[in-house]
């Protein structure tokens, strides 16, 4: 896996770089950025801060309800925000980074559209009922432009909309009471969201969103093994079937596959914590001994881990 | 990493003078970043269970603060003899998971010693900076920079300045990452000790406030309001620097188009971060991440701007209708100074090489 950036630093530390020439070479491998990449970089976090703090601040705005401001004013002012930021879409069109992120500020908008709604009309709607909403609006716009940050915003969406639906209808305790199935729910939908990802995404493209889902997609199975082993009275065995068919499948895709180091280090973490979870569940008692027993049980797993993932990124690939 | 591709990476530098003979052997121990977190995590859940099996083997000893002194201290000692020794994944996973059990029993007796105090906090925080330079392990290294940036956190919790917290943490990171590339013999002890600031500088500039403070320091008021006002300025401040810096090391004039272009969009945010505290900070990560080609950093501050938004909106510092008029002000203001960017700073006529 090359590192350039991490062996040019290791040349360094070996004196193989002289101190005066380390960034020269830094710059020559394409890792320091050049005066056209700052421009560019400076461009980008301008808009998008900008774009993101308008959007917040008008969210804020109709999240603190202001009496003394009449409810045509407040429809007036966020439908003509969120009409002039989808102008700017279609003006500046969705190649470009202005036309994104005028996209994501409509994204935003239409969310405190939704929650102006909801309190002027008072319309009795669960807050889930909202976050349902805001994500079935904005799912065509996700659709169209392709656009990593907007997925995750819509993702986030969506997951917040199932968990406030569970907190809703859980029962006179919430989520302790339904813990399992919102997990079963948020697991489904997550998994489902990285393979519809991992099969649409371009090969030699950024992977940090579909690393995002993976994480979420890994600890919700993680969740769903951990509650399977230590309260096995009141859930079911699936979880931990789920998990193990999640470890599988990940080690297939992204050893043999396509060679993801992250979601194998992840994995690998998520079995350990697993392997604790189920020695120490099975232990006869919890004396000194088994603390020692489970924290060499730590140690060795995550050293053998540790050199399995070495051995992988010693080969080719990312 | 191929051969191929080491090769002619090194071919490519020895073709510009920048390096000389044959190419070095590959390291050992290089891994990505994520191996290192996976193997931190857990070693860090290791040291939990070593912690229990000390603490109830030696249940009556660790009620005194002395004995819990000097048993986490000769865990300490052991952890740096095992890591001065060995190299391999085995052994520097038990030697870590051993000296985080001892540390927490160090930490236990001296705030036995001394109560839940500013000067415990200070004494652990000295602790910790000690094992960052005796022990001589990266993961440990990233640890005890955590830590012992945390701890003095805490310390200033604990005397009501609280609120200078984000700054003082963010000053310590940017002193560090601005002279990554000066010390390239001391690289990996850098980078250690500058990747647990950032993680200090992260974390102070999203969990702050007056909850927070309840929570973190156990104290119901969050500083007076002087100490606040100069740690929100101080934040700015900090994001200031960051830039003139980051000029000055590229060789980029102030009062030239580029440099009143970042200067205007760094002066917009500092005055936001005046009520917004965490945006300095968390911009300033993002910047010298950039700067530094360090993807992982410059993820960080992506990801400490969007946490501390999140965090702000419950934040009790300022009204939603105050909080609102701020953020959306500072939108604009950026937008306009990217605009006025496209005229300081014309695309066409920049000059693309090193």
């Amino acid at each position: 896996m090359l590192q350039p950036r991490s062996e040019i630093l290791s040349w360094g530390e070996q004196g193989r770089i002289a101190p005066t020439d380390l960034r020269p070479a830094l710059r020559l491998a394409a890792i320091l950025p050049t005066p056209a990449q700052w421009r560019r970089f400076l461009d980008r976090m301008l808009l998008f801060m900008g774009a993101v703090m308008l959007a917040a601040g008008v969210i804020f705005f109709f999240a603190y309800n202001w009496q003394e401001l009449g409810r045509l004013a407040k429809f007036a002012l966020v439908e003509a925000l969120l009409v002039a930021a989808l102008w700017l879409v279609w003006r500046l069109g969705l190649e470009r980074a202005p036309g994104k992120a005028a996209l994501l500020g409509a994204a935003l908008l239409t969310g405190a559209l939704l929650a102006l709604v909801g309190q002027v009309y008072q319309t009795g709607a669960d807050t889930f009922e909202l976050f349902a909403a805001w994500a079935a609006a904005i799912l065509p716009w996700a659709l169209l432009a392709r656009f990593p940050a907007l997925w995750l915003l819509w993702l986030a969406i969506a997951n917040l909309a199932i968990t406030l639906y569970f907190q809703t209808f859980g029962g006179w305790l919430g989520i302790a009471f339904d813990l399992e199935r919102q997990l079963w729910t948020l697991f489904g939908f997550n998994t489902l969201a990285l393979a519809i990802a991992e099969a649409s995404a371009s090969p030699q493209g950024e992977r940090w969103a579909l690393r995002v889902l993976a994480t979420a997609s890994g600890a919700l199975a993680t969740a769903l093994a951990i509650i399977a082993i230590v309260d096995a009275e009141h859930h079911s065995a699936w979880g931990l079937l789920a998990w193990a068919a999640w470890i599988a499948a990940a080690y297939a895709f992204y050893r043999h596959r396509l060679r993801d180091l992250y979601v194998l280090a992840g994995g690998a973490l998520s079995a350990i914590v697993v392997a604790v979870a189920f020695l120490g569940q099975h232990l006869p008692s919890m004396d000194p001994g088994s603390f020692l027993l489970l924290g060499l049980a730590v140690i060795a797993m995550s050293a053998a881990a540790g050199y399995w993932l070495r051995t992988v990124s010693a080969e080719s690939g990312r | 990493m191929s051969a191929l591709t080491r090769e002619s990476l090194w071919a490519k530098l020895r073709e510009r003078g920048l390096v000389g003979g044959e190419l070095p052997a590959p390291e050992a121990d290089r891994s990505p970043w994520f191996v290192r977190a996976m193997l931190g995590v857990a070693g860090w859940i290791g040291a939990l269970f070593v912690l229990g099996f000390v603490g109830m083997a030696l249940e009556g000893l660790m009620r005194i603060a002395v004995a819990s002194l000097a048993v986490g201290a000769l865990m300490c000692a052991a952890a740096a003899t095992i890591f001065r020794a060995r190299d391999s994944d085995l052994v520097t996973q038990f030697a870590f998971a051993v000296s985080l059990a001892g540390q927490a029993l160090m930490a236990n007796g001296w705030f036995d010693l001394l109560r839940l105090s500013s000067a415990a906090a200070l004494v652990v925080g000295a602790q910790q900076a000690a094992l960052f330079f005796l022990l001589p392990n990266f993961n440990h290294r990233v640890w005890a920079s955590w830590s012992g940036a945390y701890a003095v956190v805490f310390a200033l919790g604990k005397l009501g300045l609280a609120a200078l917290a984000p700054a003082i943490v963010s000053a310590a990171f940017l002193a560090l990452w601005l002279r990554e590339f000066d010390h390239p013999r001391r690289g990996r002890l850098l980078r250690s000790g500058g990747y647990g600031l950032a993680i200090a500088a992260a974390q102070a500039a999203v969990m702050q406030g007056p909850l927070i403070h309840v929570l973190l320091f156990a104290e119901a008021a969050g500083g007076d309001r002087v100490v606040m006002w100069i740690g929100a300025a101080a934040a700015g401040a900090v994001l200031l620097w960051a830039v003139v810096a980051l000029l000055r090391r590229e060789g980029v004039a102030l009062a030239s188009g580029p440099g009143k272009s970042a200067l205007a969009g760094a002066a917009i945010l500092a005055v936001a971060s005046l009520k917004a505290p965490g945006i300095g900070p968390a911009t300033a990560i993002l910047l010298v991440g950039y700067a530094n080609g360090n993807r992982l950093l410059a993820g960080l501050g992506i990801a400490t701007l969007i946490g501390y938004l999140s965090h702000y909106y419950y934040s009790l510092q300022a009204t939603l209708l105050e909080k609102s008029v701020l953020l959306a002000a500072a939108g604009l203001a950026l937008i306009a100074a990217r605009l006025a960017l496209a005229k300081l700073w014309p695309e066409t006529g920049i000059k693309n090489h090193a």
